[in-house]
């Protein structure tokens, strides 16, 4: 990995936005130890700075992928921000109050983000468990049409369906049954 | 049969891959038909919402890997464990070890304590000379020279100690550490004689010396009132001294209260008189008013533990000096005046005998 590539926080949002992995692995490397410390140092393990990091990473990836990041300060206390923010929440979550933060960096208000961060989470959290729910074949059907994005034919090869027809039929049946799953427990907040 | 058509018709409108025809009559469709723009509605979040979902999870699985990646780089895991280690329980450790430093200090401290008073036990040895306070004795000093102009103001001593007749031809006897260094030296009696004295001889062992009055003035003393004991005295007797441990003499009274002196020293005995430094070199006497030793010095930090050389080894002393000094031998006073003597009696004739010896060096 050329470092020299991702000197600056210009460089690597650049490198993030044209989907080059190495300024994603690059950036999760600069500031994980960061992090890790904060969390470490405020009575959290290393999965729980794993966890946090990567959730956070995540908030600023999606930032620049959606083309909304206006970026006011460093990476680095963006990051900071965010994972200070989540953190702070998921201690509440453990009963943890009163919490005095050991600070040793400045932070930016980044509220909306990690509120939008944690939406999504709880609908990817509600998908995952309809798509747990569902079973199997139809869930590997779904994510190889609908994520995966396979062709209708490759799939009907693979489940071995008699044609096509039979093979869209069965997956109208199973997104039929997502659907119903999904939107039993799912119930988005606008 | 229908709403599988329709759940086609819904995916193809929401890919874009209606032509336009289709689609314009759909979104007229959508306008009217709630039920459908609902499920339309619904279709799309739920397509949008497992694509993201796989979204994600791809690029979960890419953090993951860039994780693994980080730490298989960052091999030598145990300094930072040690690290994390360090910073959950700095404070604790901190805590641990200012108490185990507090201990291992306290007791050191306490034992040494306890180990206080034995130390002072074996103590040093503090030979009783006299530091002549310079500064007060200056000042007088400077009163006499305005009152008598004419004559220079006496050289203040810089020690002085005690000494006493051993013959009555001039020669006297005091501890060795008093004259040491001296350049010249002076006795001075309670009558107010004073002569210059020479050291003549020294028993540097036992911490004795003999000086020798060497002054024109000097005609000779009277006889002697008190005699030397030969033999050891006993535990217990009553014993006494005069000395100078102030300008004026002091009389110190106690008893015999070991036949060894200072460590098993056999030479010496130890008295129980409270002494001060300027005693040294004072006669020791018993009851009958025989010489039975020679102060010397006191143990540091206890009382009443004193010392005496016994008068044996002065004795002995005296035998050797005309020996090697080739004078006549030394007539010692044979005749005791003070036995029987009440102690006021004795002491007033004793006391002409006891010099202040004062060292200018």
């Amino acid at each position: 990995m050329k470092k020299s590539l991702y000197e600056t926080d210009e460089a690597i949002v650049e490198g993030i936005r044209r989907d080059d992995e190495r300024a994603l692995a690059h950036l999760y490397k600069l500031h994980f130890p960061m992090i890790s410390h904060f969390i470490l140092s405020n009575s959290g393990t290393d999965d729980e700075a794993k966890d946090i990091y990567q959730e956070g990473v995540i908030v600023f990836y999606e930032k620049i992928k959606d083309n909304s990041l206006e970026l006011s300060c460093q990476i680095k206390t963006y990051l900071y921000s965010v994972c200070r923010r989540l953190w702070l929440k998921r201690l509440a979550e453990k009963g943890r109050y009163a919490v005095k933060l050991d600070e040793s960096d400045s932070f930016v208000p980044v509220e909306e983000d990690t509120a939008r961060h944690e939406e999504q989470e709880k609908q990817f959290g509600v998908m995952a468990a309809s798509l747990e729910q569902l079973g199997e074949p139809c869930r590997s059907l779904l994510e190889d049409y609908y994520i995966k994005m396979q062709n209708m034919q490759v799939i009907t090869d693979k489940f071995g369906y008699t044609n096509t027809d039979t093979a869209k039929n069965q997956k109208y049946k199973c997104l039929q049954r997502l659907k119903k799953i999904f939107f039993a427990t799912y119930k988005p907040e606008v | 049969m229908l709403e599988y058509r329709a759940y086609e018709q819904i995916e193809r409108y929401l890919n874009g891959q209606m032509p336009a025809e289709e689609r314009a009559g759909f979104e007229a469709l959508l306008h009217t038909d709630a039920r459908l723009a609902e499920q339309v509605r619904e279709h799309k979040q739920l397509l949008q919402a497992m694509q993201q979902y796989g979204q994600r999870q791809s690029l979960k699985q890419k953090l993951n890997l860039i994780h693994a990646d980080m730490e298989a780089e960052a091999i030598p895991a145990t300094p930072a464990g040690w690290k994390v280690f360090w910073n959950r329980h700095a404070q604790t450790v901190a805590v641990a070890a200012s108490v185990s430093l507090l201990s291992v200090f306290g007791t050191l401290w306490s034992v040494q304590q306890l180990k206080a008073p034995v130390q002072q036990q074996t103590a040093r040895y503090v030979e009783l000379r006299r530091e002549v306070e310079r500064l007060k004795k200056t000042q007088t000093a400077i009163i006499n020279g305005i009152n008598d102009a004419a004559k220079p103001a006496p050289r203040p001593a810089a020690f002085s100690g005690t000494g006493f007749a051993i013959s009555a031809d001039g020669y006297l006897v005091t501890s060795s550490h008093v004259v040491e260094g001296a350049d010249s030296v002076l006795i001075e009696n309670k009558a107010g004689q004073k002569f210059k004295v020479a050291e003549v001889y020294r028993d540097q062992v036992h911490d004795l010396s003999i000086l020798k009055i060497d002054d024109p003035a000097f005609t000779g003393f009277e006889k002697l009132p008190y005699t030397f004991k030969t033999a050891e005295s006993d535990l217990g007797e009553r014993v006494y001294t005069l000395g100078y441990p102030r300008e004026d003499i002091v009389f110190g009274e106690g008893s015999l209260s070991s036949t060894s002196g200072f460590e098993g020293d056999t030479t010496a005995y130890q008295i129980s008189i409270p002494l001060n430094p300027g005693n040294s070199g004072g006669p020791l006497l018993d009851d009958k008013g025989n010489l039975i030793g020679v102060i010397s010095g006191k143990q540091a930090g206890q009382e009443g533990a004193a010392f005496a050389i016994k008068s044996a080894y002065l004795l002995q002393m005296i035998e050797e000096f005309p020996k090697t000094a080739s004078v006549l031998p030394l007539t010692l006073p044979r005749h005791n005046t003070l036995a029987g003597n009440p102690r006021p009696q004795q002491l007033k004739k004793l006391k002409d005998y006891v010099f202040v010896v004062k060292v200018y060096n």
